[in-house]
């Protein structure tokens, strides 16, 4: 038997969106500007400068707003974010161990999704890494490039502009590493679509018998 | 033995230098105690009139008026005869020959750019100065217009780099810094190349201009002394600016293939802009070039704080080091995925 949870709530679908597309925007964009003489995708160095301040704009202010949404509105980010005592200890290795060997095996997985635990612990580890660190390191990063002389005494603070685009370009291709694992994730529904249709209608649809199918818990969106 | 007569050949040419210096002064005065004033403007028009202090710190003061106007007679100008004027090929024939090969030859005489009673050496003049006499027949606005349709931030690079930068070729080039400040309390005012007086205003105890970052006197400027002339001076009214220039100036206007490459510029590494000098104005109307310990500009936020070269940050390792994590990125799918298609069957099993 099937039945459908609100797993998704709107604010959070649109923030997940807004983000994948400003990620993107921002991955491609990057490229033209660091490799500028193998890349021309978007016509002029400055208009893929120009993209690239936008969306990382647009990024971090959605990044903002989801903090607040979550911190403040929803009330619920240490919850589905915050990794337990056990999670750390137990859960990400039964997590990993499932991943990489039960998955194959057939057996089932460890986590069971509801919307106050979306997150299984190998999730809400790599979400927090990114979400509390490397999020707020590439924007803190990015802002500073694109205000070099205010910025000033912070980059001075950090050890110069190497060391700024060094590690805004490191952030940005682990980012770019997450997003092939997140996107595969997804896929290890109980179909290969099941995790990508509530991303966009907030509806997961699952087997009463699926709860404990193998992989039925993916990387979900936050 | 050699060495003796190396020496020996040495002191005469300075003797006939000095000499000439000596003899070619009193000389010049006396041409200057008209020629130098304004109201010359009036006997014959503006062309007749040297700033005399200009005049003086051009390597042509040196050789006296003489040597090159030598048929003025001591009846100058009552014998109503046009004195003659030595053409620059006389003395500067490499330099013509060089020249006639290029493109620009057919375009522009020496006197169109070079103005013979004020000629600077390239070390004492400044990019904006050469880019005032291109701008002279090249108007501003179509140089930037024909670049954009190649080059990004056309107005920007023309506005940072002396056209000579690219249109000519010289082995290599530095970078060249200058003190650029704007009236206090006009934090959005256009910072503009500080005056002689301004930065004198920096050193009320008096001495040399460069003193105001060359802090030990020593005649070149270390990063230490960089950084803190940086961190001293109020920094939304003052700054220093860098412009790239070639090293060695020579008259082969061309259209160099290279610079169509940006990492002719754009590079990182050790090759990369180590050379720079940091340009104050002098008493004569031109600049005095001290040299900066190398990796000031590489050291950007040190070297010219408000200026971020593109590339200048960039690194193959690191370049490397990003690929290996997307890769990392990459396989997990298809490391994954490939395992996954194959026990397929053992979650059919399980599922039935």
């Amino acid at each position: 038997m099937k039945h459908t949870i609100y797993m998704t709530p709107m604010p959070v679908r649109i923030w997940h969106w807004l983000n994948a597309f400003g990620i993107v925007t921002l991955t491609v964009t990057g490229l033209q500007i660091r490799f500028p003489e193998y890349v021309n995708i978007f016509g002029t160095y400055k208009a893929a400068i120009r993209l690239h301040n936008t969306a990382g704009t647009v990024v971090s202010i959605s990044y903002a707003l989801w903090f607040i949404y979550y911190l403040f509105v929803a009330g619920t980010l240490s919850k589905l974010y915050l990794p337990t005592a056990e999670d750390i200890t137990h859960g990400i290795f039964r997590q990993a161990f499932f991943y990489f060997y039960n998955y194959f095996l057939g057996r089932p997985n460890p986590h069971h999704s509801t919307p106050d635990s979306k997150f299984n612990p190998l999730q809400k580890v790599a979400y927090l890494m990114i979400i509390i660190i490397l999020l707020p390191l590439v924007i803190v990063s990015g802002f500073s490039l694109m205000y070099v002389a205010p910025m000033r005494e912070l980059i001075l603070l950090i050890g110069g502009i190497k060391t700024l685009v060094s590690s805004h370009f490191l952030i940005a291709c682990c980012f770019t590493a997450f997003l092939f694992v997140h996107i595969y994730l997804a896929t290890l529904g109980h179909t290969p679509l099941a995790h990508f249709k509530p991303m966009w209608s907030g509806w997961e649809e699952e087997d009463d018998e699926g709860e404990q199918s193998p992989g039925n818990n993916p990387a979900k969106q936050h | 033995m050699r060495v003796y007569t190396m020496l020996l050949i040495l002191a005469a040419l300075m003797a006939s230098i000095t000499g000439a210096v000596w003899g070619a002064e009193p000389e010049n005065d006396r041409c200057l105690a008209c020629h130098g004033s304004k109201d010359i403007i009036k006997m014959g028009g503006e062309r007749l009139l040297i700033n005399p202090v200009r005049f003086a710190a051009t390597t042509h003061s040196f050789i006296g008026c003489k040597t090159c106007h030598d048929s003025v007679t001591p009846q100058h100008p009552r014998d109503g005869a046009k004195p003659s004027k030595a053409s620059c090929r006389e003395c500067h024939a490499p330099i013509q020959a060089e020249y006639a090969k290029s493109i620009h030859s057919a375009k522009a005489a020496c006197n169109d750019c070079h103005n013979p009673h004020e000629v600077k050496s390239p070390m004492a003049v400044s990019g904006d100065d050469i880019n005032a006499k291109c701008a002279k027949c090249h108007d501003a606005r179509k140089t930037i217009k024909s670049h954009t349709k190649w080059l990004p931030q056309a107005d920007l690079h023309i506005e940072a780099l002396p056209c000579i930068t690219c249109h000519t070729g010289s082995k290599d080039y530095v970078i060249t810094m200058a003190i650029e400040n704007r009236p206090a309390g006009a934090p959005k005012g256009d910072f503009k190349l500080a005056s002689l007086d301004e930065l004198s205003r920096l050193l009320p105890q008096g001495g040399d201009i460069s003193r105001v970052i060359d802090k030990d006197g020593n005649g070149s400027i270390s990063l230490k002394e960089l950084r803190e002339f940086n961190h001293s001076v109020n920094r939304r009214d003052m700054r220093l600016w860098g412009m790239m220039t070639p090293e060695v100036v020579t008259h082969s206007y061309q259209i160099l293939d290279n610079r169509w490459d940006c990492t002719f510029c754009h590079a990182s590494g050790p090759k990369a802009m180590q050379t720079s000098y940091v340009a104050f104005p002098d008493k004569s109307g031109g600049d005095t070039r001290l040299p900066v310990e190398k990796g000031a500009i590489l050291d950007i936020l040190y070297g010219t704080p408000d200026f971020y070269m593109l590339g200048s940050t960039r690194s193959t390792p690191l370049n490397i080091l990003g690929a290996l994590i997307i890769v990392c990125g990459l396989m997990f799918p298809l490391v994954h995925g490939t395992l996954r298609l194959l026990t397929r069957k053992n979650r059919k099993e399980h599922q039935q």
